[in-house]
């Protein structure tokens, strides 16, 4: 436990030097940001610079939650993983790990830190970006809020968590970053391709991620997102087990 | 009692063996060298020991305890100093060892009394700046005091000169010369004075075997042998000398090289009383006469023939 800790103590002071956590931050913050001003002002935007373009409707905050959860999933996922990528790879070539394993450090103390280091990092950014959506759309549109965005963004975040575990078993495979990400962004287009066949569709984890907006807009129930949900958490936790059991066999 | 045994340990990486049922043991207190060319198999064999490769075959253990290949238990017993130490640079070398420390799990007080007395025996203390600046050398320093703040039953060290400069090393050799009584050093390394310098006891490794193994004075005893050189000013004195009957027996295992003569005996005194009479009959003054003691670097060149 010990070791444990003291290597959470590290990994979350080596992302704070290494300037990850603050551009996992920014990305996050900007995109939460933009994402309510994008929505607002778009249309004024295209009106502006095109003059023959009419806008059907006027924007409203269901947009702004639109833009956020595309956002969230796609860019400020991407970034999490691309920063992360390199989170045991770099370790690796350096030969760094080697002393601390040498040391009696146990390796599931390793992939436990680092998973938890990125979690909090990712939950921490997430939730910034949240706020500063919720906050700026509540500015533009007059608190008005649709229901469950709370809820939808709970759905999302936990998808996140899905990320890292596949993400933590490309980085134990794969000795270079580059292929762990690639290992990370097949996995991931596979579950969501097994998520398209028919019987299996209303289970995909991926449901968290696609159906968002249909949640707020009341096209979708909370009781739609249980089973992913568990899925999601359940694929999460067995991939960090996974993630350890090899790491256990790796030639350091 | 022996700190390290192995026994029957062999690893191949695709087709080529590189270790092959190979047993040795290390005992407590003594400062083991192990010899062997490069790729002979050293890092493979203490990286064994680390639990950091998988053997195909064979066992280990350290302490009485069994190593298992991706476990630390036995880690806790072993300091470890790589070729090429590598830390985290954005660190000091007292943040790197209060790391440390955490990972063991000493107080952080005792860290700090540890730390400090270690730093200061690797002449590092009061150096504040981050270790991504660091020389190679400071590197291996750093890398000493880490492998020791565990208070170590056996450290490990891989070739802990070899890159270093003159001063370097010599400094690297009289820190493991400090060391020595309070913790057993397994040392590998191709250089073979520094064995000569530190180690009590040595394996050479040939083959992925150990071809010799005892202690220095023991090896030297058995696998050396004594030898007389003989240098003259002409080549006619050096044949009129060679073609002596008392002379001829000895040339089978002599060497000859330019108007000089090596010959190699277990029993030297009888072969210098055979020659210096040769040399007193036959009125043949040689330029030079030195008897050379058995040395390490013969032995190992002869080994690895």
């Amino acid at each position: 436990m010990s070791g444990y800790l003291a290597f959470v103590k590290k990994e979350l002071i080596e992302n704070i030097k290494n300037h990850r956590f603050l551009i996992l931050f920014a990305v996050f913050l900007i995109f939460g940001i933009a994402s309510a001003f994008l929505a607002k002002f778009t249309p004024e935007i295209l009106s502006a610079l095109a003059a023959n373009v009419e806008m059907s409707s006027e924007p409203v905050a269901l947009d702004a939650w639109k833009q956020f959860y595309k956002n969230s999933s796609g860019v400020g996922f991407s970034a999490f993983i691309i920063l992360f990528g390199s989170c045991l790879s770099s370790e690796y070539s350096k030969g760094t790990l080697v002393l601390m394993v040498t040391k009696g450090l146990s390796r599931k103390a390793v992939i436990l830190a680092k998973y938890t280091v990125a979690a909090v990092l990712m939950t921490v950014s997430y939730w910034i970006s949240y706020a500063a959506t919720y906050g700026c759309t509540a500015f533009l549109w007059n608190n008005a809020a649709p229901p469950n965005v709370a809820l939808a963004a709970f759905a999302l975040w936990i998808i996140g968590f899905l990320y890292l575990s596949v993400l933590m078993v490309g980085c134990v495979i794969f000795n270079q970053t580059f292929t762990s990400i690639l290992f990370t962004g097949g996995t991931i287009a596979l579950i969501s391709f097994l998520g398209i066949v028919d019987p299996i569709a209303k289970f995909s984890p991926f449901i968290l991620t696609t159906q968002n907006v249909d949640l707020i807009s009341g096209t979708a129930a909370p009781s739609d997102f249980i089973i992913p949900a568990l899925l999601s958490i359940t694929i999460s936790v067995l991939g960090l087990l996974l993630a350890t059991k090899l790491f256990n066999k790796k030639q350091l | 009692m022996n700190v390290l045994t192995i026994q029957n340990l062999s690893k191949s990486f695709g087709k080529q063996k590189i270790i092959d049922n190979l047993t040795m043991t290390v005992p407590e207190g003594s400062v083991f060298g192990l010899i062997g060319q490069n790729g002979a198999g050293k890092t493979t064999i203490m990286k064994m020991v680390l639990g950091l490769l998988q053997p195909d075959s064979g066992k280990i253990h350290v302490c009485n305890e069994s190593v298992c290949f991706g476990q630390t238990k036995t880690n806790q017993y072993i300091g470890y100093l790589p070729d090429v130490p590598e830390f985290y640079n954005y660190m000091s070398p007292s943040q790197y060892l209060r790391l440390c420390g955490e990972v063991i799990g000493i107080s952080k007080a005792e860290t700090e009394r540890r730390g400090q007395k270690l730093l200061s025996l690797v002449g590092l203390s009061g150096v504040t700046k981050q270790i991504g600046g660091f020389s190679r050398g400071m590197k291996q320093r750093l890398g000493i005091a880490q492998a020791l703040l565990t208070q170590p039953k056996l450290l490990i060290c891989d070739e802990p000169t070899s890159a270093l400069d003159p001063v370097g090393r010599k400094d690297m050799l009289d820190i493991l010369c400090k060391i020595r009584g309070t913790t057993t050093v397994l040392f590998s390394t191709h250089i073979l004075s520094d064995v000569e310098r530190i180690c009590d006891h040595v394996a050479v490794l040939n083959e992925g075997k150990i071809a010799v193994c005892g202690t220095l004075a023991e090896i030297k005893a058995l696998h050396g042998h004594d030898s007389l050189r003989l240098a003259f000013s002409t080549d006619n004195e050096l044949q009129v000398f060679k073609e002596q009957e008392t002379v001829k027996p000895f040339l089978w295992n002599a060497e000859e090289t330019n108007r000089e003569i090596i010959f190699h005996s277990r029993n030297m005194e009888k072969v210098q009383q055979s020659l210096f009479r040769v040399l007193g009959e036959t009125d043949i003054c040689p330029v030079k006469m030195e008897r050379m003691e058995p040395s390490l670097e013969r032995l190992f060149l002869e080994v690895v023939k």
